[in-house]
């Protein structure tokens, strides 16, 4: 094991000393260089990440797909978005947008001289259990996803952005990543917000993060088996995942508010969201406005969210009609 | 790696090398203990074989170091969990934790013991605490990422580097505000008052070099050309009169003679030397790489790498623990020759982390 440590530090290293760190010093951007490993490391995960999609998760679809598709024409756009977050490279466009925001919260914390809690604060017996301080942050951040996803189906502006992430009528293993950019803005807002109020995860467990990652590609993946019936109340796997991307009908309006959870099912069994009934349903969306994301490209497919997002908040400005029952 | 087997390996160092008490005449286990700052851990390596013999839990985030006055604790900043661990320095057992220190990357107690005083680093603020009890006693927001502290010898100062603002702000501690700044270039880091106090030598991790600031003047007088990344400053055991100079991105270390102002020497320290540690005889030193993982032991004659061992991520404060570590920090300071200067910031044991 310390063996492939080595190497990945050796790699990092590598990466560091010959291209980042001399870009920096160069651009005069060295203040930076404490978050650079982290940065390179996050890339180096993608790549692997990337990796293990292409050969394990397409090999899988390949081998035994839940859909069959004449092309996969749709789902290509998906790995240009799987490319562009894995890489960094929008969550780099999040960061710098999100940079003075942070500043900002950080700032109202210490004028209010708040010094905010952490877990540990509050169960200081954990501060000794590294790895179980780390599951209860996972559990918790996962909760907050949970909560978030909620959130982006409930709210008519927010779903009018995320529902292209649900507009994919082919969900693949590349499907994750399928985000409006505004949306990942506000996922990066909310779990900020999150970390204020209950601490930074930990992120030591790289291998532990990385699995969580793969669990959310893998949940997409199209393919026609699950963890079996025990597992997949304990992990998150792509039947209960497809169910959630099941394109709404007349008989099931609102099959897609089920099956929220990204890594943990156990929020949606707590919370009466689950549906196990391993039924096969097409994916998508029902609105031909979202249905039209389908056959964009990446670009198309960001100017239609945000036009449907001027819509929903159009919509929500305008004053209700109220009809008295005796007109 | 806090495991059974990793405690007695730890126990087992101890008892080779003796009892780890600080009574003068006694052995202490010749261990080092590193801070694994993307971890919530230290790392404890056996210097003599080479090993880390345990890792243990800390709060999240720790970088820095620092002996209290009466060299009898030392002290973890935590960053991410904003408190500080007191460790017994010798058995590096822990013996208190604080809580509610906001963000403590730079730490360190003014010589005259009254205060104590942190540099929170990504908050963009310093506080004065009472060093007595740790009640916070003046924020200062600062603009911006105050990165290291040193303190005058009268304690009347408290001088920091602003690593995103490219300052060294002196903080008055009568007042507690800020007395006057300096721009000195592009990030810098580590600062070292020569024992004359009229000199402040400060490492530039964005330039080759450190600044040369004149005290009086308060202006910088000269740059001298050290490495790429030149970031934290160290004064060399019983000579006040060097320093020795990491320089995070050339891979080296400078021997700065702080009286003539010119490298003496230059030692290679691959993986991104920062901060590091003498050895009590003062012949080795040891030195955290950052981005390696590991952490190196130098021999300060040959210059040969000894030896490199395996840590946590991203280590950063490293400390000696071994016969001297208690008189190092409790050793009188040099007498200033111009008291009408500022004094060194150094004291032993608070190496200007």
């Amino acid at each position: 094991m310390q063996g492939l440590v080595d190497i990945w530090v050796d790699i990092q290293s590598w990466i560091l000393e010959t291209a980042v760190f001399p870009l920096l010093f160069r651009l005069g951007y060295m203040t930076f260089s404490e978050d650079a490993p982290f940065v390179v490391e996050t890339m180096m995960l993608g790549v692997v990440q990337i990796v293990v999609i292409l050969v394990v998760f397409r090999g899988l679809e390949w081998l035994a797909p839940v859909e069959r598709w004449p092309n996969r024409r749709l789902a290509r756009v998906d790995i240009l978005y799987t490319l562009l977050n894995k890489l960094g490279l929008l969550p780099f466009a999040v960061f710098v947008v999100l940079y003075p925001v942070n500043d900002w919260l950080q700032d109202a914390v210490r004028e209010h001289g708040l010094v905010m809690p952490t877990v540990e604060q509050f169960i200081p017996w954990l501060r000794d259990k590294p790895l179980l301080l780390f599951a209860v942050y996972f559990l918790l951040y996962d909760l907050a996803g949970y909560w978030l996803h909620r959130l982006q189906h409930a709210l008519p502006w927010w779903w009018a952005l995320h529902s292209l992430h649900h507009s994919q009528r082919q969900v693949t293993c590349w499907s994750d990543d399928r985000n409006h950019l505004l949306d990942d803005l506000l996922t990066s807002v909310y779990f900020a917000l999150v970390a204020l109020l209950i601490g930074v995860q930990p992120g030591q467990y790289v291998t532990l993060l990385l699995l969580g990652r793969l669990i959310e590609s893998f949940s997409h993946a199209n393919v026609r088996f699950g963890f079996g019936r025990v597992m997949d109340k304990v992990v998150v796997d792509p039947w209960f995942h497809r169910t959630h991307h099941a394109r709404a009908n007349a008989a099931e309006p609102h099959i897609h508010d089920s099956n929220f959870g990204a890594v943990l099912p156990l929020w949606d069994l707590m919370f009466g969201t689950a549906l196990y009934d391993y039924k096969r349903r097409p994916t998508g969306v029902d609105q031909p406005d979202v249905d039209a994301d389908n056959g964009k490209g990446w670009m198309g497919q960001q100017l239609a969210g945000l036009d449907r997002l001027s819509r929903a908040v159009l919509a929500s400005l305008r004053p209700r009609q109220l009809v008295h029952p005796a007109e | 790696m806090s495991s059974p087997t990793s405690r007695l390996s730890l126990a087992a160092a101890c008892l080779v090398v003796g009892i780890g008490v600080a009574e003068p005449g006694f052995a202490v286990p010749e261990l080092a203990i590193i801070l694994n700052s993307d971890e919530a851990s230290l790392s404890i390596v056996d210097r003599q074989t080479m090993k880390e013999v345990d890792r243990r839990p800390v709060g999240r985030e720790p970088h820095h170091f620092m002996l209290t006055p009466d060299g009898k604790e030392l002290v973890v900043g935590s960053t991410v969990t904003n408190e500080l661990t007191f460790l017994d320095p010798v058995t590096t057992e822990v013996r208190r934790r604080v809580s509610d220190i906001l963000d403590p990357y730079q730490l360190g107690f003014s010589p005259d013991g009254k205060w104590f005083v942190t540099a929170a680093y990504r908050m963009n603020h310093v506080d004065v605490y009472d060093a007595k009890d740790f009640r916070l006693v003046k924020r200062l927001p600062l603009a911006t990422m105050p990165s290291h502290l040193a303190f005058s010898r009268d304690s009347a100062l408290v001088l920091v580097t602003m690593q995103g603002s490219n300052q060294v702000v002196a903080i008055s501690l009568a007042t507690q505000e800020v007395a006057w700044t300096v721009d000195v270039g592009e990030a810098p880091a580590g600062l070292y008052l020569t024992p004359d106090q009229r000199r402040l030598v400060v490492g530039l991790t964005g330039e080759d070099a450190v600044a040369v600031v004149d005290v009086p003047s308060r202006r910088v007088t000269k740059w001298i050309v050290t490495g790429r990344g030149a970031h934290n400053i160290f004064r060399m055991p019983d000579d006040d009169t060097k320093v020795l100079v990491t320089n995070r991105l050339e891979g080296t270390i400078s021997v700065l003679d702080t009286t003539k102002l010119e490298i003496l020497d230059t030692i290679r320290a691959p993986g991104g030397p920062d901060d590091l540690d003498f050895a009590p005889d003062g012949k080795q030193i040891w030195v955290t790489q950052r981005w390696r993982r590991k952490v190196m032991a130098i021999d300060l004659a040959t210059k040969q790498i000894l030896g490199v061992v395996n840590v946590g991520r991203s280590p950063h404060g490293i400390y000696i623990n071994g016969p001297g570590t208690i008189s190092r920090s409790v050793a009188a300071p040099p007498v200033p020759t111009d008291k009408t200067a500022l004094s060194p910031v150094n004291l032993p044991g608070a190496k200007g982390r």
